[in-house]
């Protein structure tokens, strides 16, 4: 797909700058690229996030992904670095969201299949 | 952080709110078909719609008479629901906002002959980046902004037949196959900030095309066919139009009386899909609000309802969807209105209300940044829609979302560096 690793990079970004600014000043990603599927991990570290929080990002990144507004707006990921979050995005770009708290850390994993 | 609000509202199936929009068309057919006289006046209205030139401004309500415009808005809504049926489209705000614009500027503008073009250039242009057809159908939609491309070099008598049509036809196809990659890339100019981002992209297509045209030494001019005439039967229309918008929302979400501030938080920043954030309800009667809070502006300045004006009115109520509420548009507006009385214009004109209307395509600007820049940005923009016109020579139909383009990413870099923080 075009600019596939722009957009997942785009992603990262967005969700980079998100927990850096309202949560955590400690990240770990992990991209792993496969023929089928591209799976972004990501663990925020101490997090302040509550359950109320999770359950929100539950919602807005498992929501369903929508082609037509990744074609169009995907170069907006990534590119506020206040007040707004660009996360309806990020779930418009992905197929799956599992988010949790584990141990003080917020795990995320996003699963986008490859059309 | 607002991220999401928990919702509680009907279930609707896709079709269900398919059939909540289509509501929209069917009363625009009943009404032109109402108004439209005799068939062989209707007939006579929608061909002379067809064979105009459809650059800004060619007010279709003139053109071809009341019964042909809202007969062609009907068919043209028809067509673009039927895409989002056929390609199994979610329902989202973005998606509303398209059709409510497309709808709009089938008043003034876009026909059934000059947006098939594009549509089919959008299509070629899924084929060649072997993606489906359903990733580009927003972007396409919109960029009918551009379709009056496609009637100027058709009839203006710029070209001879057959060759006018040929050309104007070809010329629809490449605005159609450009224009995706083009808008997407638009969008950093001004971050979001601009809802009408395709009329920005349109208006540097426009510009370009425009400028080689007038290069090639062929005069571009503006028009300027307007109807005059206050009919109160469209008012009346509209408003139950409206009203039906608030009542379904009602009676989606019981609750809306109680929890409606809350869409009152949000910037309004592209993408601000209400429909996902706040749930169907919440966005039908926000559409509806706004719808009616246009019609008592332009009621209370003694303005006339014609095909600009309609345009402004669905714009609005269908971006009521995704990004503006009351709240970011107020300060806009205000400052549109405040420009317009400290130069003298008069607002009643055709031309003041939609700057008016359409310059709430920078609400998110009062949005995130508040009451002052929202005035400043309200004011700027009339300043610069008035002068951007004749650079793209009238072919792009969204000249304020052009307009604002330029004055979203000319002041929020500059609110931005002004503004006191860490980061």
């Amino acid at each position: 797909m075009k600019h596939e690793i722009k957009k997942i990079s785009r992603i990262v970004d967005e969700l980079t700058t998100l927990f850096l600014k309202e949560d955590t000043n400690e990240i770990d990603f992990s991209i792993k690229i496969l023929p089928e599927q591209t799976r972004i991990t990501i663990n925020a570290h101490a997090t302040h996030f509550q359950a109320a929080d999770v359950e929100q990002l539950k919602n807005i990144l498992g929501a369903q992904r929508q082609f037509e507004v990744e074609e169009y707006y995907w170069q907006l990921a990534g590119e506020c670095d206040d007040i707004d979050h660009e996360l309806t995005l990020v779930g418009a770009m992905v197929d799956e969201a599992r988010v949790e708290i584990k141990d003080g850390s917020l795990l995320i994993e996003l699963i986008r299949y490859t059309r | 952080m607002i991220i999401k609000n928990k919702v509680v509202e009907k279930e609707l199936h896709k079709e269900q709110k398919l059939m909540i929009l289509m509501v929209i068309p069917i009363t625009l057919l009943f009404f032109g078909l109402f108004l439209g006289g005799p068939p062989s006046d209707m007939m006579r209205g929608l061909t002379r719609i067809l064979l105009s030139p459809t650059i800004l401004i060619t007010d279709f309500l003139e053109v071809g008479g009341i019964g042909a415009a809202f007969v062609n808005a009907a068919l043209i809504a028809f067509f673009n629901l039927f895409l989002l049926w056929r390609f199994k489209m979610r329902i989202n705000g973005l998606l509303i906002a398209a059709v409510f614009t497309v709808i709009g500027f089938s008043f003034f503008g876009k026909n059934i002959f000059n947006i098939l073009p594009i549509y089919f250039g959008g299509y070629l242009y899924s084929r060649y980046q072997r993606i489906p057809m359903r990733s580009t159908i927003l972007v396409v939609m919109f960029a009918t902004a551009l379709a009056p491309v496609v009637s100027e070099l058709s009839f203006a008598k710029i070209l001879p037949a057959p060759y006018n049509v040929i050309v104007g036809v070809s010329a629809g196809i490449l605005v159609g196959f450009i224009i995706s990659p083009l808008s997407s890339q638009m969008l950093k100019f001004h971050d979001g900030f601009n809802l009408y981002n395709i009329g920005f992209a349109a208006g540097i297509v426009g510009t370009v095309l425009t400028s080689v045209l007038r290069s090639l030494n062929v005069t571009v001019t503006n028009m300027n066919t307007l109807f005059l005439v206050h009919n109160h039967a469209i008012t009346l229309m509209l408003a139950l139009l409206f009203l039906y918008l608030m009542a379904v929302g009602l009676y989606i979400n019981p609750g809306i009386p109680k929890i409606y501030k809350v869409i009152l938080k949000y910037t309004g920043r592209s993408i601000t899909d209400f429909t996902l954030l706040l749930g169907y309800g919440l966005t039908f009667f926000n559409m509806g609000l706004l719808g009616l809070a246009s019609l008592a502006y332009i009621t209370a300045m003694g303005g006339v309802i014609n095909g600009p004006v309609l345009a402004g009115i669905f714009t609005v109520v269908g971006f009521g969807a995704f990004g503006k509420h009351p709240k970011n548009c107020f300060p806009v507006v205000l400052g549109v209105i405040l420009a317009a009385l400290v130069i003298g214009y008069d607002l009643s004109s055709t031309g003041i209300i939609i700057t008016v209307l359409f310059s709430t395509t920078i609400a998110p600007i009062a949005g995130t940044y508040g009451l002052w820049v929202g005035i400043l940005a309200g004011a700027l923009h009339m300043a610069i829609v008035t002068n951007v016109g004749s650079t793209h020579g009238g072919i792009n139909l969204y000249n304020n979302g052009f307009a604002g383009g330029i004055v979203a990413g000319f002041l929020v870099p500059i609110v931005d560096a002004f503004r006191k923080g860490e980061d």
